[in-house]
């Protein structure tokens, strides 16, 4: 296809989306740049680190470094960004060099690697003095599931302060006899937050001794949303159901989020709705749909609509086992254009987070509020209804107790 | 007071045909047996489990209910060798059920069975009646199960029906009468059902060979089938789909 970016510049919104992403990139690349026009790099880790996916087994791993100290965690934080611009989110970005050094996956005793480990069990932000191969290049990177992440440069040296370790953090990782599963869910039931579990868990710093690796950041992430998230489904599930329809919502970075509760045994389905010209839907003219749904007993394959789906559902268990409740629950996404550039799951579950957080409109049959989405929604209600499995299935399954009259089960 | 001594074939048979319903079970035990009525989270599959005691090579037991996990059990028989004889009993000052399998020592933790509802079974009437081979049935289950995800079970006065319907795929089990060991239908009846749930039950049914099963239209299935050799019977009841 011939580049529709060339004939535009930016001036003429050929692509449809209502900010041209080249720009706002070229932007926060220029300045940069001028800040880390060098081969050495001087400044504090949030902490961040990244672990690579290309070239596995051997991938390049390394810490995010900005070219500016004191406390940075703002910038490798998304349970700070509710409520920023995806120019903020950009800004941050961008702002962090990607140091990178190529290591196997289950080369963990390498000296960078057990570096880039201690960084990422930190409490705080590190000081670090890194020497480059090569000058930082190139332009801030975008992917579903992971946040955006900066120019990056080869890593020869790094060298550092003592590290002040998170406690929660590097007593699990000291313990070489716990699995990494456990290890998670006890973070999480410790209050650390997921992103920085999530970071530790990339850099192998759980499970037994000897399984222990590097793990990509993007399957990182969603390994820890979908360990948490399962056993937390499996606690609520010994509780009774809510006793009404719920109705929560929010909008986000130019996403509508509207998630219905049913007062049914655990079922969860994610539905999302891409218009044309938002991130994932560049050429189609048409709005696209995707779902991925589980029942009672959750499932066995991978989603079909990828991380996001574990996020948001980490997000909703985490809810209803603060209320200890159980409940069928229903996430209808509409990425509108605005949302020119993915940022990564956080967005996802930070945002579903958000929502629930917020007062919830009650109701008392599915019906009523299911209207609400009409309300809420820009795509119609009998779309949304069309492409839901869950939907689907309450509609065509029927019960037992239909047949017994009044009295009940 | 409860004390039993079993064959782990049995009790395998009681695990593989609750389990599939429910992951927790409230047994009620008494000096006729063990029995067990569960219905599923979801309400939309019941089972309905009575074990005489002739089914045990002893048995004793006061009227009491004992809250088991299922698939804790399931666990515990894994280790069992058919030549044993568990013993399970009820120690009830730390409330657990102890089994003893030749050297071996298992003791479970029971569970609290008050929040565990006691399901009534509806009493519903069926206008068709199908006595026949479950090992049929299953092998028309194991073809439907590439190509749908539920399917309908029909039957008249001359056969009983299994269809599968897929997107581009179809699979269709018809058994002549004269195949079949008993047939009560004098109108043609269709139900549809959730395949996961149905093909369960049917493989439950294995143990016994024969299976009898109560077909209406657009109403719950009942499917039941002997176990523990005759001393045991199991009933189940399914939620039907709504057509379309």
């Amino acid at each position: 296809m011939k580049s529709l970016c060339v004939l535009c510049r930016g001036t003429k919104a050929l692509c449809g989306k209502n900010r041209c992403p080249v720009l706002v990139r070229a932007r926060y690349w220029n300045q940069t740049r001028s800040l880390i026009d060098s081969l050495e790099l001087n400044g504090s880790s949030p902490p961040g680190v990244f672990v690579g996916r290309y070239g596995y087994p051997k991938v390049f791993v390394g810490p995010l470094i900005p070219p500016i100290h004191g406390d940075t965690s703002l910038l490798d934080t998304p349970e700070l960004w509710v409520g920023k611009t995806i120019d903020d989110i950009v800004g941050f970005r961008s702002s962090l060099i990607r140091t990178k050094v190529p290591i196997k996956i289950e080369d963990t005793d390498n000296k960078i690697a057990e570096i880039v480990r201690d960084i990422s069990l930190a409490g705080s932000s590190i000081d670090l003095e890194a020497t480059l191969l090569k000058k930082p290049f190139g332009r801030v990177v975008f992917s579903d599931s992971v946040q955006p992440l900066g120019p990056s440069a080869p890593l020869k040296s790094l060298d550092l302060s003592t590290i002040k370790l998170d406690q929660k953090m590097e007593r699990r990782s000291a313990d070489t006899d716990l699995k990494a599963n456990p290890a998670v869910i006890e973070l999480y039931k410790d209050g650390i937050e997921i992103s920085r579990i999530e970071k530790s868990f990339s850099t192998g710093s759980y499970g037994l001794k000897r399984g222990r690796k590097l793990v990509p950041t993007r399957w990182a992430i969603t390994a820890v949303d979908d360990i948490i998230s399962k056993s937390l489904r499996e606690k609520i599930k010994e509780h009774p159901t809510i006793d009404e329809y719920r109705v929560y919502r929010t909008i986000g970075i130019d996403n509508r989020w509207f998630i219905l509760m049913m007062p049914l045994v655990w079922m969860y389905e994610l539905i999302e709705a891409w218009y044309p010209n938002t991130t994932w839907n560049l050429y189609g003219g048409e709005t696209a749909i995707y779902n991925s749904a589980e029942g009672y007993e959750g499932r066995k394959k991978y989603a079909e609509i990828g991380g996001c789906y574990y996020a948001a559902r980490l997000a909703v268990t985490e809810k209803l086992l603060s209320e200890r409740r159980q409940a069928a629950v229903l996430i209808l996404r509409e990425a509108h254009p605005g949302y020119i550039m993915p940022v990564g799951v956080w967005n996802v579950r930070e945002h579903v987070r958000d929502a629930l957080k917020k007062k919830y409109q009650s109701y008392d049959s599915l019906d009523s509020a299911l209207e609400e989405v009409m309300k809420v929604m820009d795509i119609p209600l009998l779309k949304w209804i069309e492409n839901s499995s869950i939907l689907g299935e309450l509609k065509r399954q029927r019960r037992l107790e239909e047949f017994i009259g009044d009295d009940g089960i | 007071m409860f004390r039993s001594e079993v064959k782990p074939a049995v009790l395998r048979q009681v695990v593989d045909t609750v389990s599939i319903i429910v992951g927790e079970g409230k047994f009620r035990v008494n000096q006729d047996g063990m029995s067990l009525k569960s219905v599923d989270p979801t309400h939309v599959a019941m089972v309905d489990l009575e074990l005489n005691r002739s089914a045990f090579e002893s048995f004793e037991a006061d009227d009491q209910e004992l809250g088991i996990d299922i698939e804790k059990l399931k666990n515990v028989l894994r280790s069992a060798t058919p030549s044993d004889v568990i013993t399970l009993h009820l120690d009830e000052e730390s409330n657990r059920l102890i089994l003893n399998m030749g050297n071996l020592m298992r003791s479970m933790s029971l569970l609290d069975t008050r929040h565990m509802t006691d399901p009534k079974i509806p009493d519903i009437e069926l206008p068709a009646i199908v006595v026949m081979d479950g090992e049929e049935l299953e092998r028309g289950i194991k073809a439907a199960e590439n190509v749908s995800d539920h399917v309908i079970i029909s039957m008249d006065n001359e056969s009983f029906e299994l269809r599968a319907e897929g997107d581009t795929d179809s699979v269709d089990l018809k058994i002549p009468n004269d195949l079949l060991l008993d047939l009560k239908c004098d109108k043609r009846v269709k139900s549809i059902f959730a395949l996961s749930y149905f093909s369960n039950m049917i493989r439950a049914a294995r143990a016994s060979k024969v299976v009898k099963i109560g077909l209406g239209v657009d109403y719950p299935v009942k499917i039941e089938f002997d176990i523990a050799g005759g001393k045991g019977h199991v009933l189940y009841l399914l939620a039907p789909r709504i057509p379309g």
